[in-house]
């Protein structure tokens, strides 16, 4: 029924980790698992299709010899999310 | 959170939920707010007061250092607590928003003009307190038309009116006029920032 509907992020998950980046310049692995209340490793799973589609980029640091992840939107997934969300009015009001 | 089939309505929601957390951060510039508020506040209520002393026993003189002196000690304070609240709020910081960063240009790029606009007025012999006023209310003004927020628009119009008002007091109590612009255009809105539900 929503065939149109970007299937990469007409996922739940997915959906909220873009959502959230939209936002922001990035933002960390922990606050999106705070937020989403996913397991790590599905969120990892999530991340990395995005990443690879170019959507999103992860950057990898140390802080005080503890690793952190940080996630950022790229000009590809800005474009996606904005033709997904067009897409999604599209859907709820046909007629505009 | 599970991958299932999601409804438009389902999908606005998310969309939603995420944009609603992202208001909340909102009230964190309250604390910069409050910060100069108040710093600023004692700073130009001290002037006031340091004016009127030095007018009773007609040390004309010593006005201009004395003022200078009473600011530069009451911004350095500022900048101080400022870096140590930048350095903290850093530290476990996990959201990077781009609303921050166009406030933290903003503001940089504010104080630049501030200790400019300084120089020029000294080197003019003009009294910096309106061009301050005017140059605080384009900062704060912008910053309330950013994060959509009305009582920091407000403020932000308020420094205008008491910039043009600073133009028609005599010297010591254009410090008072500060001191209001101060009240009306960081404290009044930096706690209503604060108390705002986002």
């Amino acid at each position: 029924m929503y065939n149109d509907l970007d299937p990469l992020l007409h996922s739940q998950l997915r959906l909220a980790i873009v959502s959230m980046l939209i936002h922001s310049e990035k933002v960390e692995f922990t606050h999106i698992k705070e937020e989403t209340k996913a397991a790590a490793g599905n969120i990892s799973i999530q991340i990395k299709n995005l990443q690879e589609a170019g959507y999103i980029k992860v950057e990898k640091t140390f802080k005080n010899n503890y690793p952190k992840t940080f996630v950022s939107i790229t000009d590809k997934g800005v474009k996606a999310f904005e033709s997904y969300v067009n897409d999604l009015k599209k859907y709820i009001n046909p007629k505009k | 959170m599970e991958n299932i089939n999601l409804t438009p309505e389902e999908s606005f929601n998310i969309i939603n939920k995420a944009i609603a957390n992202f208001k909340l951060n909102y009230r964190e510039t309250a604390k910069v707010f409050l910060l100069w508020g108040w710093v600023l506040a004692i700073a130009s209520f001290s002037n006031f007061i340091i004016l009127k002393i030095l007018y009773s026993r007609e040390a004309l003189g010593l006005m201009g250092l004395l003022s200078l002196c009473n600011w530069a000690l009451f911004l350095l304070i500022g900048f101080i607590i400022m870096f140590f609240m930048e350095r903290k709020s850093n530290k476990d910081k996990k959201v990077f928003s781009y609303l921050e960063s166009y406030f933290k240009n903003l503001w940089t790029v504010t104080a630049a003009s501030f200790i400019i606009a300084t120089f020029i007025c000294i080197k003019l012999e003009i009294n910096p307190p309106p061009i301050m006023l005017l140059i605080a209310g384009i900062a704060t003004t912008t910053s309330g038309l950013l994060i959509k927020y009305r009582p920091v628009i407000v403020g932000g119009m308020a420094f205008f009116i008491f910039s043009l008002a600073a133009t028609f007091v005599s010297n010591e109590y254009i410090s008072l006029i500060v001191f209001a612009a101060i009240i009306c255009g960081y404290l009044i809105p930096g706690y209503s920032l604060k108390s705002a539900k986002a």
